[in-house]
């Protein structure tokens, strides 16, 4: 219900993206060797943001019979160029005609209002004006859409400051808007820096965080919101850097959606990744809303240790880190239940988890293997399994709404397999989960009765040797990683179709298969390793087969084993997982703890660290202090 | 013996003089840069970016122009190879320079090519950088007897230990290892950087030197494999400009200098500190050719990020600043019982003028400035937006306190070691030890007890050419008025005009030095020529009073009452109606209380605060603040919540 | 068409068949999103929002195009002074819809229901998926009162007042019916449920006899003024019944919107109901049902359109505002402006 205008603007860019060739995207991968040079690395992040903003600049001209064709993103590249000035005011009076509503109206808008507060004619920053007192803006019902909201609220308030009730659609003062809008930014800001993002880790909606953040460091008048706008940038990409591997996201996701879940490089993370890290190529159209961060992008320096957290990888690391769940108004115990994450990254592969279950009620991904591909683009470097949960009620928990319009409803607005017994997006009530370095033990018990009563495991097109051994195992290679994949229940094949968009009403083949095993208990074990840590594949396969292993589906599920690192694990459905004799006890975990990211819960504090470069960002005193150590 | 870099600045200066002359220099050249504050961060760093490059391509440009003379120096060297151009040219070039015949000693020889060596690790021909290299092996490098000579000699040693890790002692014109030359340079620039920020510069508030500090600096925060380096670099380089920005009224560097030149001393804006503050702030012209050596410091400068906290204090004046700061002598080798006394200054700066001051007392032997009262003017140059009175001392034993040298051959040496004015009765540069200064906001009390027999006992009072209604009153008072500022200027003694002559330098005989000849500028010399002396200044804004007469009135009505003998002394209401008494020799007394220096901190004022031995510097403007904390190497931003 | 040339203008959508009764001595209002396939962020297509039926049968437009709406009320003092909750909470305006204000700020949100209370009308009860808050200035300022209110499960579908009583209130909860007494300073639960309490009404004939609608815990049935409640037999518990409605005209007729059962009338005051799903689209999916002053029987289905029936169900004809979804329907004394 959130994403329409994400699609359809994203699908715009794109349509206007095929007009003119898009560099980065067109070329070979970027060079993925480490900048040292600071004066190099600056001089390459403008050089993409610049690439950005000549491609959508030009990507449209003003039709004299029809100056609104422009679109808000092209007139915001052309203003941050200072071309076609007379065009973009002709093309703001325009499209101010017919404004929208909503966050995804509200931030584009404010955005041109800014980049052109000297450049648009009086009657194209009238007209802007005029539609914040005409147009009733709705805020929406998702963190995002509030973060959106509030910012470009804050912003044109203290844009049209001492402004009376009646100039502004509700009918507060510029004085009370501002009041109200920074105090939900900073609330916002507390709760994420204390227990963590609500949308976290997410494929596309990071752009929904960062854009209106670099507004905020860019554009307020307030040192302290400039502040806090800069340091919430430098807390988004710094777990962004650390969550890649060569500029692709990896790991769980609290949103993603059928493209991104299988090719990982093609979500709007990527595009953060390239434009600050030029890691990884751009996506298509500069992700559609990314173009909107470009134009302000020379605003924000990239830190040199966040910089190296995502292109400086020296040794392998595992990141424990918490975040919560999108609050639930119903049917729940509690609020914002918290969500624990695994990350283990290394050169040739990463593993990431959380412990399972219910997330986001429609678009979170519990966990996959990724393996690194030295061209991402097309590729789906991914393996994992899910229970294709599918329930009205778990809508309902998050959604002020009824149950029986839901699950039809959300298929027809931009999460079309939502409603599919071979979907591969989501989370379930009846997944836990548990991972130790890159070793993944996934147990189902589903309720008799329940949606679609089976579990889903991906295999991707791009997995080579894939082998069904008579041990049980299932192994292939993917990229320079060695996978192990064991369903603990009898399985069959079929083919993965593939949602090619939001809005495909039918699915089309694009390689892989769906391993689908239709038993109420259920598990999976995925063991990764590195083809340079085996003298060959059957070697791995060997040391596969030789992993002391027991296992069993009644009552509950239970693995106990010994990993390929050598742990002693043993994991119950509904159990804390026990790893060398020792319970783990998520209850300790930190908001961020590894050897890159630290911070405590409700410390409102996150030390960044690379080497001997230390940033740390303090909320409590709004301050960012560099030091070497 | 007194090191200079001889030579190599005249030929550098003279070149780059003599060809800036008929190659268009853009902003020299061009109209007066905007004094609004850019709000906007971007638009802020596109333009220093902007400005570095116009140094680059004009460098590049000049000795790149078909037909050019100018062969490549290695400040173009570093430029082209940064940009991948005419890399074949630089090898050429740099093969010629390493020659054992043009390989010359010293620091002001070391840092460029150290830069050009770093700037062309990667795209330098083997040959080319194995010449480099050779040149550190047999070419014995003078350390210098000056504080800026051994920063930039152990920089320069330092990067290039770094840059041939691992080499023998035989490879080394030192004899030591590359490790030992590690260490040593390490050593001694973090002493450096310990005894500036616990106590204060030695060559503080200099108008060209702070460049020989800026460029090793930034040298270490560009080039260094070390990261604790490199911050330490980011680090001090935050600490001087943020004491140049606060010093600088619209880009001009004001008040007191540990050095200064003839030049430079009356027009105020011809100055390293004045480009500078163009490159980083864009809120002045820069020099003629860029001004030399600080042409070094754009070849590396986009590398330097100006924090908008620093750049807010050099542009962003809505309140008038009173800043009290601590600095020391150069080091003292004999006749004193301090190894290197404090340094007290003061320093008022409000939007038509500035005043500055120290206590008065031996600084730097040769060239330090004791105070003035600057104003602004809109185009600085060719300007000499400055009044002040000083002791025209010179004093071989003087010279002896701080160098190795007997004491009747060392003054002679100094007309050829680029410092013309040092035994000239109507010198215009250095300090006293028979002057002691108070100030107070907008007054100044210079007073002078020279004994008999002292070379020149005499007050030289500057007037500039540029002073406009200058009135010699009757009350004894010497009003004029210098932009938008009133000027009261009160001698306590009988004196004389005489015209003010500049130093112009001229082509010299080789081995001899530098060699000068004599100018009128328009600018005259209050010539007092009494033992016991004094000088009154008292500044105030035109916007102040309701016309020129009704400032001098006030100035009139101030209740003054002065003496000479046995020892200069004045009791007198300033015209901010301070009750203010001061004797030569004493401790001054405001409403009162007398002043006690012991207790001024190392900086405390408007903008930067630090105590001594503190290591850290908090700079503040509005709600911005940065700490410079070199405890922990940590520089740390913060928004506070404001007033 | 903009939000700024629809703003109080009135769209005039004539009823299909020419209204049959004479002028009602009521006002008949709806709440209803006609642009079916809107989602946040995209352009308001159509007009939405408040609409008043015209004595001619015509539905005219009154107020802000507002998709998100999910009721409205008025100050029986001044009908002029208008509240309607949506998506970003509640919107007040004071002078008949020129000029709308935001009441609450960002700690409340997606407002399901808005009550006045006819007794105190000064006093606003605001319905919210976390809770209840009520104003007594109007909706100048707003204050959570939830004492007594479980810390989970007070999802509030809607807060119900009882006319005969200034300050006493029904709501529905996740977990039930809660009652106060006191205009909100402390609830009791009344009714325990195991699922969310869909819609509660007070009979315009007995001010005793109340009726609750759930999710899935069927309807329930009130004859002591809401103190205790019983199940309605013969209304099928498998489906979720969004709301109950009486008719003014006639104290037996009842009827009841749901989705998967369509509309379920009764005519003996509830002792048995009756399938009237005849003559509407197929499958059953009713939205809301409503009876206006006259005795005529709305029904708002799903996807589809408002329906309409003049035998209380057992014939229906299509009304205009295709596509709509139609969340409330209110009746007030005929306004005297």
């Amino acid at each position: 219900m959130k994403l329409t205008q994400l699609f359809a603007a994203m699908v715009t860019l794109t349509t206007a993206g095929t007009a003119i060739a898009q560099p980065a995207f067109d070329a070979a991968p970027p060079d993925r060797s480490v900048v040292q040079d600071a004066a190099i690395r600056e001089a390459a992040y403008l050089a993409r943001v610049n690439e950005v903003l000549n491609w959508r600049a030009s990507g449209a001209t003003v039709k004299t019979d029809d100056p609104g064709n422009l679109g808000l993103a092209a007139v915001a590249c052309k203003l941050a160029l200072g071309e076609d000035l007379e065009d973009c005011s002709l093309s703001v009076i325009e499209v101010m005609k017919d404004p929208g509503t909503g966050p995804f109206w509200m931030f584009p808008n404010v955005c041109v209002a800014f980049l052109g507060r000297d450049h648009l004619t009086d009657e194209a920053k009238a007209a802007i004006r005029e539609t914040w007192r005409t147009t009733r803006q709705l805020r929406g019902d998702t963190e995002n859409h509030w973060v959106m909201y509030y910012a470009s609220l804050f912003l044109m308030s203290e844009l049209y400051p001492n402004e009376p009730g009646e100039s502004w659609y509700n009918g507060l003062t510029s004085e009370e808007n501002l009041a109200e809008s920074k105090a939900f930014l900073i609330d916002w800001m507390d709760m994420t820096t204390k227990i963590g993002q609500g949308e976290f880790n997410t494929t596309h909606y990071i752009g929904e965080y960062a854009i209106p953040m670099l507004f905020l460091a860019s554009w307020s008048e307030d040192a302290e919101m400039k502040q806090r706008g800069k340091m919430m940038l430098d807390w988004l990409f710094a777990e962004l850097a650390n969550v890649t591997l060569n500029g692709v996201m990896r790991g769980p996701n609290s949103r993603t959606d059928e493209g991104s879940v299988i090719e990982r490089w093609n979500a709007l993370a990527s595009y953060f990744s390239w434009i600050l890290f030029g890691n990884t190529p751009p996506t298509k159209g500069y992700g559609g809303w990314g173009v909107y961060f470009a134009t302000v992008a020379k605003n924000y320096q990239v830190p040199e240790v966040i910089y190296r957290l995502a292109t400086d990888r020296g040794d392998d690391f595992v990141q424990r880190d918490r975040a919560r769940i999108r609050r639930r108004w119903r049917y729940s115990e509690e609020l914002s239940p918290p969500v624990h994450k695994t990350q283990y990254m290394r050169r040739d592969y990463a593993v990431g988890s959380t412990t399972g279950g219910q997330l986001d009620p429609i678009q979170a991904h519990a966990w996959d293997v990724t393996w690194d591909e030295p061209d991402p683009r097309g590729k789906h470097p991914t393996m994992f399994s899910l229970h294709p949960n599918s329930s009205s009620r778990a809508m309902q928990m998050s959604f002020t709404a009824y149950p029986e319009p839901w699950i039809k409803g959300v298929t027809n607005e931009g999460k079309p397999s939502y409603d599919s017994p071979d979907k591969i997006v989501g989370s379930s009530p009846f997944e836990q989960v548990f991972q130790d370095l890159d070793t993944v033990i996934a147990l189902y018990d589903i309720p008799e009765g329940t949606r679609f009563p089976h579990i889903n495991g991906f295999f991707s097109k791009d997995l080579v040797n894939l082998t069904e051994d008579q041990s049980g195992w299932i192994f292939a290679q993917g990229g320079r990683s060695y996978l192990a994949y064991r369903p603990l229940a009898g399985y069959h094949w079929i083919p993965y179709l593939h949602y090619t968009g939001g809005w495909a009403k039918e699915k089309l083949p694009v390689g892989g298969q769906l391993l689908t095993s239709p038993h109420l208990q259920n598990g999976t074990i995925v063991q990764a390793a590195s083809v340079d840590e085996f003298a060959s594949f059957e070697a791995f396969q060997d040391a596969i087969r030789a992993l002391p292993l027991e296992f069993n589906l009644e009552p509950v599920p239970m693995v106990k084993m010994t990993t390929l690192r050598g742990k002693q694990v043993s994991f119950t459905y509904g159990e804390a997982p026990i790893v060398n004799d020792e319970a783990i006890d998520y209850a300790k975990w930190k908001l961020f703890e590894g050897p890159h990211l630290n911070a405590e819960i409700d410390g409102r504090k996150m030390t960044i660290t690379h080497g001997r470069l230390q940033r740390v960002l303090d909320f409590n005193t709004l301050t960012i202090s560099d030091a070497v150590k | 013996m007194i090191f200079s870099p001889r030579g190599i600045i005249a030929a550098a200066l003279g070149a780059l003089s003599f060809v800036g002359s008929l190659h268009a220099q853009p902003s020299f050249e061009g109209s007066l840069p905007s004094r609004e504050v850019i709000e906007d961060s971007a638009e802020r760093r596109a333009a220093y970016l902007a400005r570095i490059d116009e140094v680059n391509d004009w460098h590049i440009d000049l000795a790149s122009s078909p037909g050019s003379e100018v062969k490549l120096t290695f400040s173009t060297i570093s430029m082209l190879l940064q940009r991948g151009e005419q890399i074949e040219r630089c090898n050429r070039r740099m093969l010629e320079l390493m020659d054992p015949e043009m390989v010359r000693s010293g620091p002001f020889w070391m840092f460029p090519v150290v830069i050009a060596a770093h700037a062309g690790r990667d795209v330098l021909s083997a040959e080319a950088s194995a010449s480099i290299r050779e040149a550190f092996r047999f070419k014995r490098q003078l350390r210098g007897d000056t504080e800026n000579h051994w920063m930039m000699y152990y920089v320069s040693l330092y990067l290039m230990s770094e840059l041939y890790p691992n080499e023998p002692g035989e490879s080394w014109y030192t004899g030591k290892s590359s490790e030992e030359n590690l260490a040593e340079t390490r050593g001694w620039l973090i002493d450096w950087m310990d005894i500036t920020t616990s106590i204060g510069q030695g060559e503080y508030n200099a108008t060209h030197y702070v460049s020989e500090y800026a460029i090793p600096m930034l040298m270490l925060a560009t080039y260094s494999s070390d990261p604790e380096m490199k911050q330490r670099g980011k680090m001090v380089l935050d600490w001087l400009f943020a004491e140049l920005a606060n010093v600088t009224l619209e880009g001009v560097l004001r008040g007191p200098n540990s050095r200064v030149g003839d030049t430079a001393v009356v027009e105020r804006g011809r100055t390293s500190a004045s480009f500078l503050a163009w490159l980083l702030f864009g809120n002045t012209p820069p020099q003629p050719a860029h001004g030399g050596w600080p042409v070094y410091f754009a070849t590396m400068a986009k590398h330097y990020h100006v924090p908008e906290v620093i750049y807010r204090l050099a542009t962003d004046r809505s309140e008038d600043i009173l800043q009290r700061d601590r600095a020391r002598t150069r080091r003292y080798w004999r006749y004193s019982d301090q190894h290197m006394p404090p340094i007290y200054k003061t320093q008022y700066l409000r939007n038509d003028y500035a005043v500055g001051s120290h206590q008065g007392r031996i600084s730097d032997p040769i060239q330090s400035h004791v105070w003035d009262v600057t104003w602004r003017e809109d185009d600085p140059r060719g300007k000499h937006p400055t009044m002040f009175s000083l002791h025209p001392h010179d004093s071989g034993k003087v010279m002896q306190m701080f160098f190795a040298a007997y004491p009747d051959s060392v003054t002679g040496g100094l007309l050829a070691a680029g410092k013309p004015s040092y035994v000239e009765p109507d010198k215009l540069v250095g300090s006293s030890p028979y002057e002691k200064v108070f100030q107070d906001l907008d007054t100044v009390i210079a007073l002078y007890d020279i004994p008999a027999g002292t070379d020149h006992e005499r007050v030289n009072g500057f007037f500039s050419k540029d002073l406009r209604d200058l009135i010699e009153h009757e009350s004894g008072w010497i009003f004029a008025r210098g932009g938008d500022a009133y000027l009261a200027y009160r001698p306590l003694a009988d004196y004389s005009w005489t015209p003010h002559l500049i130093y112009r330098g001229v082509p010299a005989t080789p081995g001899q030095g530098y060699s000068y000849e004599r100018d009128p500028t328009g600018s005259q010399v209050l010539v007092s020529p009494h033992a016991k002396n004094g000088t009154i200044l008292q500044a105030a804004s035109v916007a102040e009073f309701a016309s020129y007469e009704a400032f001098q009135q006030a100035m009139i009505a101030l209740p003054l009452e002065f003496s000479l003998e046995p020892t200069p002394t004045v009791t007198m209401t300033t015209l901010r109606g301070k009750q203010v008494s001061v004797t030569f020799g004493e401790a001054p007394i405001v409403d009162g209380t007398p002043l006690d220096y012991t207790q001024w901190k190392l900086f405390e004022g408007t903008h930067l605060n630090a105590e001594i031995g503190g290591r850290k510097l908090t700079i503040t403007h509005g709600q911005l603040q940065r700490v410079l904390d070199f405890n922990t190497l940590t520089i740390s931003d913060t928004v506070t919540s404001g007033k | 068409m903009t939000p700024l040339k629809t703003f109080l203008t009135l769209i005039t959508l004539m009823a299909s068949t020419t209204f049959s009764t004479a002028a009602p001595e009521y006002d008949f209002y709806i709440c209803a999103k006609v642009n079916r396939d809107y989602v946040i962020g995209s352009k308001v297509e159509t007009v939405n929002g408040v609409f008043q039926r015209t004595d001619e049968g015509a539905w005219v437009h009154q107020g802000y195009n507002d998709t998100t709406l999910t009721a409205v009320a008025f100050d029986p003092r001044d009908r002029n002074v208008i509240y309607t909750s949506a998506n970003n909470g509640l919107w007040r305006s004071l002078d008949g819809g020129k000029h709308w204000r935001i009441c609450n700020d960002w700690d409340m949100t997606e407002a399901r229901h808005v009550a006045v209370d006819p007794n105190a009308p000064d006093h606003v009860y605001l319905s919210l998926p976390d809770g209840i808050a009520v104003s007594t200035d109007r909706a100048q300022t707003l204050v959570r009162r939830e004492n007594g209110l479980p810390e989970r499960g007070k999802y509030t579908q809607l807060v119900t007042i009882d006319r005969t009583q200034a300050g006493r209130a029904f709501a529905g909860c996740e977990v039930g019916i809660y009652l106060t007494e006191n205009g909100a300073d402390s609830w009791r639960r009344v009714l325990e449920t195991t699922d969310i309490v869909n819609d509660i009404q007070q009979s315009p004939h007995d001010p005793d006899h109340w009726l609750a609608t759930t999710q899935s815990a069927g309807a329930w049935s009130s004859r002591d003024g809401g103190l205790t409640w019983s199940p309605i037999e013969g209304v099928p518990r498998a489906h979720s019944l969004y709301n109950v409605t009486f008719d003014m005209t006639n104290p037996d007729r009842l009827a009841i919107g749901s989705w998967g059962l369509g509309v379920l009338t009764s005519e003996d005051g509830g002792k048995t109901w009756q399938d009237r799903n005849t003559g509407l689209p197929e499958p059953q999916r009713v939205w809301r049902v409503g009876v206006d002053p006259s005795g005529r029987l709305y029904a708002s289905v799903h996807t589809q359109t408002l329906f309409y029936s003049d035998d209380f169900g057992r014939t229906w004809q299509p009304d205009t505002l295709k596509g709509s979804l139609v969340n409330y329907f209110v009746t007030m004394p005929k306004s005297k402006q």
